[in-house]
């Protein structure tokens, strides 16, 4: 190959210059920056989008690995107490003589104590010389992000799928300014986003030349995430958003067709679009995606199929219809991951269905904002886990299958740190309530945070209307005997399933909210309830327990009512301290009682000691009936583990909590 | 071992267990041996028959290097010149390239130095370069001596290898040493360069005051 007679215009390895490339532009005279080349072939084509497509795959999960990485920094900043330079930055532990060692964090310049920072050993490049640097907890795991998502070579983050909370990411001090770090490397203008303090940042990127001929402008409008707390502007926003994405879908559709039309351009479009891939494309999809974690909220969400789809457009337009297809579909399916599970019911709705009446939507409107002030109640909630779950759709049967295939990383409930997992679905309607009155529910597995249910629930009965506007809320509990406690929660809106394809998709998990709630109700406690008040009383050294009262406790004699009491018991009891039992309370389902119990004991031995409860039903001249029973202690799970840690932890005060009763006799 | 390749790679494609990922780009004139040599490293295989890549192609792999696991996407580009505009694409997201050359091919080592050029117009500029000699098993043939090899391969300030894909001849080596040397490069980048992270925080810094704000109105 020789390079020297080939240059009638330049040296033909280099790509022609921006001035160039806009005459070209002018002249209509197309990209390629080799003209006399022939075009390529329909299979090489084939072949090249082949593995175009095999590297998508790869990216996208790339992507998601990032966000993932990013989104553990972030849980570990929201952690961060920051309570003053006397205090450690992290845990909040006071400095002192007698107290944790203060440690200047390297990079952060903010006290740690030694627990929450890490030394790392600095060798430098050119000599065998280490140095020993402390780093906080924070910034060594930004250090290790940095390292790990390549951020270091490109000298900022790459475009990631950050995993979206539907609470926490919008509030997340990190996700904005951090995601900015592409901007650095010049390939995309950032608009400091993060500085404006509830400032609308409006970011509009006029093309390069390139670009330029496909579509007009790109304008993203951000919310900031305090600014979407102010009502006004999170409808003058999402009124915007919808005007928007007319207009995008207009330009696409211009030049799909345009593209489709041109046979002859095939090859020239082609090669733009390659050439074009790396930059143009973490262009467009970075300025949606860095700025996406601030302004899911403000955004109307209907708005971003569309944007998903002009994106398909610009980058696949050039290739053959029948691919363009495909990679919309399959693009889509990524974004989806972001933008479908945004907390709005029913607002998830495609692009092609923009045809709403105006009162609907100003009726979802209000139901976001109202959302969003929901949302905001839980900004400090800790990330709950990660549900992945597979969703299709039959439409000959009218049966949506979902598949439960695994959660990870779920809240511990017991004291070894382990869970015993189990999901409940439910569809929601588009009026906010639930669709069926029985919750279906997948099978427990046990001893795991992170388990794999590999299930299959149907939901017989869904029209394909239906799945338009409706959400699937999945709740996870964890299974004990006295009672299920809420592990996490999930939304996942139904508008992106198919009927043809599979739609798997991995969703962080949220809080409680009014369905859960449900869900949680629809489980049936035949015994009823008992209201529990435990505290430890460092003077006497005791374990005071406050019987306060039940409810709903069974019927046990002829008259429809009991004559129930509380026999009380801690076990195995180091201080031989005896069984205690309340007064009987006469005729009656719902039993008040408030009568305190003292059990001698050091804290040290609650910490193996379980306290029983078991409810009785007096009867005279035969034996007692059994009506429920209630075990608080080291061993128990959930909120009552919680409750007696809480009770040792924080001696001296009450502690009190309802716990449901169950039916199985302990004592026996 | 050939067979057995395809399930293993997409077995190292969908593996997201590892630390770091590297985009490493093979580039040279057509027929130095590209795509053997990927093929060499990442399937064990070898075949002398001579198939013009298509544009560009690549093949994922996961390696053990110093206590992390490395997942490799080799990008293997075709070097015609035809397909130039399509391979040119993705220089800017490779951390590594290896620049090959055939030994008993003297326009393909004449043409290094407008790889260079390549590189240093596309890439990112903190990307690091291996200049390999490939098909050192056909001395007869040669006619690029090891050491004219090494001396452009001083000039240009980047390491040197001969190797061969047919003989398994530093094969390995080449990736091992390439991974070594970006993984040098990012700890030095980080480690020599705090500012690099710390300049990210500084950004951080600003907008936790801002964080208050809604938590200010928050109800909870």
């Amino acid at each position: 190959m020789d390079f020297a007679n080939r240059n009638n215009t330049a040296n033909k390895f280099v790509c022609p210059s921006d001035r160039q490339l806009a005459l070209r532009a002018k002249l209509k005279a197309g990209w390629s920056s080799s003209k006399t080349n022939e075009p390529l072939r329909p299979e090489e084509q084939e072949a090249i989008i082949s593995v175009i497509r095999r590297n998508e795959e790869i990216e996208i999960a790339e992507r998601q690995r990032v966000g993932r990485l990013v989104e553990r920094v972030e849980k570990i900043k929201l952690h961060a107490v920051e309570r003053g330079p006397n205090c450690c930055r992290l845990c909040g532990d006071a400095f002192g003589l007698l107290r944790p060692q203060r440690i200047l964090c390297e990079d952060c310049r903010k006290s740690v104590c030694t627990k929450c920072s890490v030394d790392i050993n600095i060798r430098y490049h050119n000599s065998e010389r280490t140095r020993e640097i402390w780093l906080c907890r924070i910034c060594s795991e930004t250090r290790e992000m940095w390292k790990k998502s390549g951020a270091w070579f490109f000298k900022g983050l790459p475009n990631y799928d950050m995993p979206v909370r539907s609470a926490s990411a919008a509030n997340t001090p990190m996700s904005t300014p951090m995601a900015g770090g592409v901007g650095a490397g010049g390939v995309g203008a950032y608009a400091g986003a993060g500085a404006g303090k509830g400032a609308r940042a409006v970011q509009s990127c006029h093309g390069t030349p390139a670009r330029g001929a496909r579509i007009k402008k790109l304008t993203i409008r951000v919310n900031d995430s305090s600014s979407s707390a102010s009502n006004s502007s999170a409808s003058n926003s999402s009124a915007s958003g919808q005007s928007e994405p007319e207009e995008d879908q207009l330009d696409a559709a211009k030049s799909s067709t345009a593209a489709g039309a041109a046979g002859q351009r095939l090859q020239r479009d082609e090669s733009f679009r390659l050439r074009a891939y790396g930059s143009i494309r973490s262009f467009i999809d970075g300025g949606e995606r860095k700025l996406s974690n601030s302004f899911l909220f403000g955004r109307q969400t209907n708005s971003r199929p569309a944007d998903g789809q002009d994106y398909d457009n610009i980058s696949n337009a050039s290739t053959v219809a029948q691919l363009r297809r495909e990679g919309s579909f399959m693009r889509r399916s990524s974004v989806s991951s972001s933008w479908s599970f945004s907390d709005s019911s029913g607002s998830g709705n495609s692009a092609t269905q923009n045809t709403q009446n105006p009162q609907q939507q100003k009726q979802q409107q209000q139901q976001q904002q109202q959302q969003q002030q929901q949302q905001q109640q839980h900004c400090r909630d800790p990330l709950l886990g990660w549900l992945e779950l597979a969703i299709s759709y039959r439409e000959s049967f009218h049966s949506l299958d979902c598949t439960m295939v695994r959660a990870r990383d779920l809240p511990a409930m017991d004291a070894s740190g382990l869970a015993d997992p189990y999901c409940k679905l439910n569809i929601v309607t588009p009026e906010g309530h639930t669709k069926y009155t029985r919750w279906q529910r997948t099978k427990t597995v046990h001893k795991t945070r992170n388990p794999d249910f590999n299930e299959t629930l149907q939901f017989v009965g869904v029209e394909p209307e239906e799945l338009g506007n409706s959400l699937l809320y999945v709740a996870l509990f964890d299974d004990d005997k006295y009672g299920h406690d809420f592990l996490g929660a999930a939304k996942v809106c139904l508008s992106t399933v198919h009927s043809t394809a599979q739609y798997r998709i991995s969703v962080p998990l949220g809080v409680e909210d009014q369905y859960s709630n449900e869900a949680e109700l629809s489980q049936s406690w035949p015994n009823g309830k008992m209201l529990i008040s435990l505290c430890y009383n460092t003077k006497r050294r005791a374990l005071v327990v406050n019987v306060k009262q039940c409810i709903n406790l069974l019927a046990m004699d002829n008259n429809g009512s009991s004559d129930p009491f509380v026999k009380l018991q801690l076990k195995p009891d180091a201080h031989k301290n005896k069984k205690h039992k309340t007064s009987v309370k006469w005729r009656t389902l719902n039993p008040v009682y408030n009568e305190e119990f003292y059990f001698e004991a050091s804290p040290h031995d609650l910490n193996k000691e379980m306290l029983i409860l078991t409810v009785w039903d007096k009867d005279l001249g035969k034996s007692n009936d059994f009506l429920g029973s209630l075990q608080l202690g080291a061993q128990s799970k959930g909120d009552r583990l919680q409750q007696w840690l809480d009770c040792i932890r924080l001696p001296d005060h009450f502690h009190e909590k309802w716990h449901s009763l169950a039916s199985d006799n302990p004592t026996h | 071992m050939a067979g057995g390749g395809d399930p293993k790679w997409q077995k190292d494609a969908a593996d997201q267990n590892f630390d770091y990922m590297f985009k490493l780009l093979i580039i040279g004139n057509s027929s130095v041996g590209k795509t053997s040599f990927l093929f060499r490293y990442a399937d064990d295989s070898f075949t002398s028959a001579f198939v013009s890549t298509v544009g560009i192609d690549f093949k994922v792999k996961t390696v053990f290097r110093h206590d992390k696991r490395v997942k490799l996407q080799i990008w293997d580009t075709a070097g015609q010149e035809r397909y130039r505009t399509i391979t040119t694409a993705y220089y800017r997201g490779a951390m590594g390239f290896i620049l090959m050359y055939d030994v008993t091919n003297e326009d393909s080592f004449n043409s290094v130095q407008d790889w260079v050029t390549q590189i240093k117009t596309y890439s990112w500029d903190n990307a690091q370069v291996i200049l390999v000699g490939n098909k050192c098993d056909m001395e007869d043939q040669r006619v690029i001596s090891f050491e004219r090899g090494r001396q452009l391969a001083d000039q240009l300030g980047v390491e040197f290898f001969e190797t061969s894909a047919k003989e398994n001849v530093n094969v390995k080596a080449v990736f091992e040493r390439l991974v070594d040397i970006i993984c040098d490069k990012m700890s030095e980048s980080l480690d020599a360069d705090p500012t690099l992270v710390g300049g990210s925080q500084k950004g951080q810094r600003l907008t936790d005051q801002p964080q208050g704000t809604p938590n200010a109105n928050c109800n909870c």
